[in-house]
C-alpha cells in the first residue's frame, strides 16, 4: 500500500455513500408508505424489514470473514487478514441488532421477549463466536499468530449459520419458517410488495455493509502504516 | 392490534446504532489520519536538520 492510497478519500466513496443513503430513503418509503399493513399482527410487523436485512447482512459479513480467512491461511497475505477483521465487527454489530429487533418484535407477537429455540439460541451462539473473536484480537499481541488463530475461529464460527438457517425446519420452533428462501422457490412465502420492499431494505443494507466496510479497511491501513513508519524510524536510528 | 411503540423501538435501535458505529469509525479515521499526518511532519523536519 503506498502513503497516499491510506490517505486520501476516493470519489467512488463518496458515490457509494449517497447511493446508499438514496437507497435507505427509498426502503423507508417503501416499508412506511408503499407496503400494506399485515392483516394479522399489524404495524409491528413491519419490523421484519429491518430484522431480516440485519440477519442477511452479518450473515454476508460472517461469509466475507469466512472466505478471507481462508484465503489469509492460504495465502499469508496482511490484506485478508484486515478484511476478514473489518467483516467481523460490522458482522458483530448486525447480529447485535438482530438480537435487538427480534425480541422487540416477538414481545407483541408471541408474548414474550425471548424463547430458548433453536433458531435464537443459534443465533446468540454465532453471536458470542465473533464476539469472542473480536475479544481474541483485542487482548493478544499484534501479529501473524493472532491473525493465525483468529482465522481458524472465523472458519469455525461460520459452520454455525447453515444450523441457524435450517434449525426452524429441524426442529418445532416459535420463530417463523423461512420466507424468502423456501422449498418452493425464492420468495414464495411472502406477498409481491412485501417482497419487493424487503428487496429494496436488502439493497440498503448491502449498500450500507460496502460503507462501512470501506471505513474500517481504511482504518486498518492507516494504523499499519502509522506502524510501518514508527518501525522504519525506530531501524533507522 | 397497534404495538407502534415496539416498531419505532426498533427503528430507533437500528438507526440510532449504525449512525452511532459509523460516526465512531469516522472519527477513528480523522484521529489516525492526524497522527500520520503529524509522524510525516516530524520525519521530515528531522531529515533537514
Amino acid at each position: 500500500m503506498t502513503e497516499s492510497a491510506a490517505e486520501e478519500t476516493p470519489k467512488e466513496n463518496y458515490i457509494l455513500l449517497w447511493l446508499t443513503a438514496a437507497v435507505i430513503f427509498a426502503a423507508m418509503a417503501a416499508i412506511y408508505l408503499y407496503v400494506p399493513t399485515e392483516r394479522t399482527e399489524g404495524p409491528v410487523q413491519r419490523i421484519m424489514y429491518l430484522h431480516i436485512p440485519s440477519a442477511w447482512i452479518s450473515f454476508f459479513a460472517f461469509f466475507v470473514v469466512f472466505l478471507t480467512s481462508i484465503l489469509f491461511l492460504w495465502k499469508k497475505d496482511r490484506e485478508w487478514d484486515i478484511y476478514a477483521h473489518a467483516s467481523a465487527e460490522i458482522g458483530v454489530i448486525f447480529c447485535s441488532l438482530v438480537l435487538i429487533t427480534g425480541p422487540i418484535w416477538a414481545r407483541p407477537i408471541w408474548g414474550a421477549w425471548w424463547v430458548w429455540d433453536a433458531r435464537l439460541t443459534s443465533t446468540l451462539i454465532l453471536w458470542l463466536i465473533y464476539v469472542a473473536y473480536l475479544m481474541l484480537r483485542s487482548q493478544t499481541t499484534p501479529g501473524s499468530m493472532r491473525a493465525r488463530y483468529a482465522a481458524v475461529l472465523g472458519i469455525a464460527g461460520f459452520l454455525d449459520i447453515p444450523f441457524i438457517h435450517f434449525s426452524v425446519l429441524w426442529w418445532r420452533a416459535f420463530h417463523p419458517q423461512p420466507k424468502v428462501i423456501t422449498a418452493a422457490g425464492f420468495g414464495k412465502g411472502l406477498d409481491a410488495s412485501m417482497m419487493m420492499t424487503l428487496l429494496i431494505s436488502l439493497a440498503a443494507f448491502t449498500l450500507l455493509y460496502f460503507v462501512l466496510m470501506g471505513q474500517r479497511v481504511r482504518q486498518e491501513k492507516l494504523r499499519d502504516e502509522i506502524d510501518r513508519i514508527k518501525k522504519e524510524k525506530l531501524y533507522s536510528h | 392490534m397497534d404495538n407502534l411503540g415496539f416498531l419505532f423501538a426498533a427503528n430507533a435501535f437500528v438507526w440510532a446504532g449504525v449512525i452511532y458505529y459509523l460516526f465512531t469509525l469516522k472519527k477513528r479515521n480523522l484521529a489516525l489520519e492526524r497522527d500520520l499526518q503529524l509522524l510525516k511532519e516530524v520525519i521530515e523536519k528531522e531529515a533537514k536538520q
